[in-house]
Order: structure tokens, then C-alpha cells, then sequence
């Protein structure tokens, strides 16, 4: 029986961690939000183990955010810290430009609704439509549409915002 | 001529969408032009939008091993089990400590008259007397673990332990349900959370097999036991251990032996069904060096908890193909909570 969430932990566990990562920006807590979905799902024994995990992973991300929020109205002195950590493999230039890149994307993202951002990810996290569906509780039908426009927008404000490397994109292809 | 929608083609291009539809829009898109070329602008769109979103991804580190997880999650399950029947347990126990305790006050007013009897034999002993629970600093004395195992066995005889079940009575009523008295091992055999397997098997200690110097048995530390076994020798929490013994190899029986805070040891055996059921046998049938009035009893017997009261007892749980065990001078009904506890905390660990 701890079969199958065994070998969903094994191919899911990395997506788990990106679905977090992408919402609470931390890579340390998004491998802890991660492991609790996981120690969580051993405890439920989920039917649909696959989509619980995701549903978790977006409740804990939120439970998250609202608590940051609460931190963050007691700490008036925050400095802004930059929003991602360099790269390490890389040398200082590509680091800089990599974390450009990062910060541009995830500014993108932030343009989205709310829901075009949450079937993005799930979708990128390798959800089907119909699990899309049941976990942001639209029509199975309605997924390809949000989808479409999730894509269209998140291109479109990555470019406005970042023209050089769309020329630069566009000079690859 | 219908073109087709935008959504479609997402849909199409994410596989999600069935064999009939994906038919219909193959043959519309090979004929026809426009709907192409928007597959290839929308396919082009998919990549790049996922090519985006892979900048947005953590570094990447090793997983932790799905075991880690899964012994973490057992432990945390374990604590809330724990929490749920701390009460019951501590009850149970304190319980059954406070009544030796008390029973031996009416019985032995003089403490120094006790106190002795840690270090005598049993047949002299003064045969009523709880001894290692009427002398709780004994517990303090660094004797060791064998000498303590040694001083323990005695057989209760009859009209003590009568006597003592009618002086418990009173404090039973503020003890938890568990500890109640004599027909509390009743009560427990119908409870519906009974594990199935579950049974009040008679027990000594198994002293004789455990000294050091038996040559088969082991005396290892907690982590020498878990380096040499690969398992982590079954043991109750909280408690300090005095001693952790392994025999065999490849399905190993571990003893730890840990002490109450009164004195008493309690022992946790684990193995393969056969090694520990013959190791609670061969003591059993040693019950002949010390003349008993009556074998143990069985909990399904009349007055099984008076005649088990205070005496040594051994509550065995059978897991499949192995046994879990514990030995230790506390009445059934304790030892029911306790290894009904050790079940919890210890399945899905094997």
C-alpha cells in the first residue's frame, strides 16, 4: 500500500517542490512545504494521491503567504532583500543575467490573475485537465481557455517587461 | 468551413483531449491552412511559456529517501497515538506503582524492613511484599541490571494477593478505567480495540539466557544494536534503558530492558515467533525452582487479576511471523496499555 505514494514521491516530489518554490520563493521552505505534503499524504492515504498532493501544496502555500504577510506588518524595518539566491554554478555575469531573467519571469507571473497563475502551474506540474479542473473548480472544458490566455499573458508581460531578451529570444528561433 | 478554436488547439497540443476529438482536428488541420499555421504559433507559445517557467525552479537537491519520510510520519503518528492515550497509559501505570506502593505501607510499616529485600533471595523474601515498588530509592542504587533481574521473581501466594486487591479498591476509583481492578482484564478482552492477536501469556523473566556471559547473547548499546542489526531494537519511550541485548544475526531477538521509576525493569522483547515464544517457554518451565501455588493464569481466568496483581507478568503480541513481548512486575491491564502502545508506535516500521 505505500507502494503507490512511493512511486509518486519518486517521479512527483521534484514538482512539488518547483509548484512551491513558485509561490513562496524560498527553496528551503519550499523543500520542507514539500515533505509535509508528502508525511501528510502518508497519514491520509489519499484516493487520488496525485491530485492531493497538489491540493496541499497549494493550501500550505497559501497558509504560507498569509503568514508572511502577518510578519511582515510586524517587521517595518524589511530590507529588500534581492528575491532570488545567485546561482552557483555559474560564473558572476551569467549570474546576473540569469537572476534578471528569474526576477522578469516571476514579475510576469505576478501579472496573472490569481487562477490564470494557479492552472499555470498545476498545468506545469504535470496536472491533467481534469485534475486542473476538480482542484481550482472549473469546468474541465474551461481549462484550455484559461490555459491559452494564462500563456498568452505570461509571454506577452515577460516581453513588455524584458525586450531584450525577447529579441534576443526571437534572434535564437 | 468551421476553424478551429484557440482553446481547442491548447487542448489538443496538451493531450487532453479524447481519441475521437484529436481525429477530427487531424483531418482539419490537414486541410486546412490557417488552423496550421495557428497550431504552430500556439505550440510555439506552449514551449516558450514552459521554457519561461523552467528559469523559475529552485536549485535542485537529492530528495530525501521516502523511508526518512515515512519513519518521520510514523514517529509523528506514534506521538499523536501517544498523546491520545497518555492518559490511559499514566493512569495505568501510576496507578498500579501507587498501589503497591500503598498496599506495602499497611502491610510493612517499617521502610528498613523492605529495604533489604532487593538484595535477598526471593525464597526468603517476605513473599507479599511488592518489593522493588516498596523501595523506590532502590531504583537509585547502582545495582546492576542483572542483579535487580535477579531479586525479582517471587511467587505471590494467594491471601496476599487478596488482601491487597481489597485495599486497592478504594484508589482504583480515582484511577483511570484501565487500572480498575479485578474484572478490568475482562473488560479489555471484549473492548472492540483489542488487536486480534493479542494475548496474556504467562512469563518469568529470562534471566538465565540473558546473562553476558551466555555466549549467545549480546550486550550492545541502542546504537550498536541499531549498527549490528539494522533495526532499531523496540523499546518503550521515556524510559531509561539499562540494557540492550541481541542474539542471532539476520531475524535477531532484542531485549532492552528499561526501568520504571519505582525500580522495576520492564523488558520489550522482539523476534521471530518461535525464538521468543520458546524464550518465554523455557522460563516459564523454570517456575519449578521456585514452588508456586498455581501456574499463571490466563486473563480469561476467574481471578486472573488478583493472582497477576503485582507479580511478574508477560503480555506477548504476535505480529505476523514475530512476537513483540514485554515482561515486567506490573498488573495485566498495565501491560495491555503498554503494548498495545509499543504496537502503535512501532507498526510499519518493520
Amino acid at each position: 500500500m505505500t507502494d503507490e505514494l512511493e512511486q509518486l514521491y519518486q517521479t512527483t516530489y521534484t514538482a512539488v517542490v518547483r509548484f512551491l518554490y513558485r509561490k513562496v520563493w524560498d527553496a528551503d521552505r519550499a523543500e520542507d512545504l514539500a515533505q509535509e505534503v508528502f508525511m501528510r499524504a502518508l497519514h491520509h492515504r489519499p484516493e487520488k494521491p496525485r491530485a492531493w498532493v497538489f491540493a496541499v501544496a497549494a493550501n500550505l502555500a497559501r497558509d504560507e503567504a498569509r503568514a508572511a504577510i502577518r510578519r511582515k506588518r510586524h517587521l517595518t524595518l524589511l530590507k529588500t532583500e534581492p528575491l532570488v539566491q545567485p546561482a552557483r554554478t555559474e560564473s558572476p555575469d551569467d549570474a546576473v543575467e540569469h537572476d534578471e531573467e528569474l526576477t522578469t519571469v516571476h514579475e510576469a507571473l505576478a501579472v496573472l490573475t490569481p487562477r490564470d497563475r494557479e492552472v499555470l502551474l498545476l498545468w506545469d506540474a504535470g496536472l491533467s485537465y481534469p485534475e486542473i479542473a476538480e482542484q481550482t473548480g472549473l469546468a474541465v472544458g474551461a481549462v484550455g481557455t484559461t490555459l491559452a490566455r494564462a500563456r498568452k499573458r505570461l509571454v506577452d508581460a515577460y516581453e513588455r517587461q524584458h525586450p531584450e531578451a525577447s529579441q534576443r529570444h526571437a534572434a535564437h528561433s | 468551413m468551421r476553424h478551429i478554436p484557440e482553446e481547442e488547439l491548447h487542448a489538443y497540443l496538451d493531450q487532453a483531449l479524447s481519441r475521437s476529438q484529436c481525429v477530427e482536428i487531424e483531418s482539419h488541420l490537414a486541410a486546412c491552412e490557417r488552423c496550421r499555421a495557428e497550431r504552430d504559433a500556439i505550440a510555439a507559445l506552449r514551449d516558450r511559456t514552459t521554457a519561461l517557467l523552467s528559469t523559475l525552479a529552485p536549485p535542485r537537491r537529492i530528495a530525501p529517501a521516502f523511508e526518512e519520510l515515512a519513519a518521520r510520519q510514523a514517529e509523528r503518528d506514534a506521538r499523536h497515538q501517544h498523546r491520545a492515550r497518555n492518559f490511559a497509559w499514566a493512569a495505568s501505570v501510576v496507578a498500579a506503582l501507587g498501589i503497591g506502593w500503598g498496599a506495602s505501607g499497611l502491610m510493612q510499616p517499617a521502610p528498613s524492613a523492605a529495604a533489604p529485600a532487593v538484595a535477598t533471595t526471593a525464597p526468603q523474601a517476605p513473599p507479599a511484599t511488592p518489593r522493588t515498588v516498596a523501595t523506590p530509592t532502590e531504583g537509585a542504587v547502582p545495582e546492576t541490571p542483572v542483579r535487580l533481574a535477579a531479586a525479582r521473581p517471587v511467587p505471590a501466594r494467594a491471601q496476599p494477593a487478596a488482601t491487597r486487591s481489597a485495599v486497592r479498591a478504594p484508589a482504583a476509583d480515582d484511577a483511570a478505567d484501565t487500572a480498575s481492578a479485578a474484572p478490568a482484564p475482562t473488560r479489555l478482552a471484549q473492548s472492540p480495540r483489542r488487536p486480534a492477536m493479542l494475548e496474556v501469556s504467562s512469563g518469568r523473566l529470562p534471566d538465565d539466557d540473558l546473562r553476558p556471559d551466555s555466549g549467545v547473547w549480546r550486550t550492545l548499546s541502542l546504537d550498536g544494536a541499531r549498527a549490528e542489526t539494522g533495526i532499531i531494537p523496540t523499546r518503550i519511550e521515556g524510559l531509561p534503558i539499562m540494557q540492550v541485548q541481541v542474539r542471532g544475526g539476520q531475524r535477531p531477538v532484542t531485549v532492552v530492558a528499561q526501568q520504571l521509576k519505582s525500580g522495576e525493569v520492564i523488558r520489550t522483547i522482539e523476534g521471530p515467533a518461535a525464538e521468543v515464544s520458546s524464550l518465554l517457554a523455557r522460563n516459564d518451565s523454570s517456575l519449578d525452582r521456585t514452588p508456586s501455588t498455581s501456574p499463571w493464569p490466563t486473563v480469561a481466568g476467574g481471578n486472573a487479576s488478583a493472582s497477576i496483581q503485582g507479580r511478574e507478568g508477560a503480555m506477548t503480541l504476535r505480529r505476523g511471523d514475530r512476537i513483540l513481548a514485554i515482561t515486567a512486575p506490573l498488573p495485566s491491564d498495565s501491560l495491555l496499555a503498554i503494548i498495545r502502545r509499543l504496537n502503535v508506535e512501532t507498526r510499519g516500521q518493520k
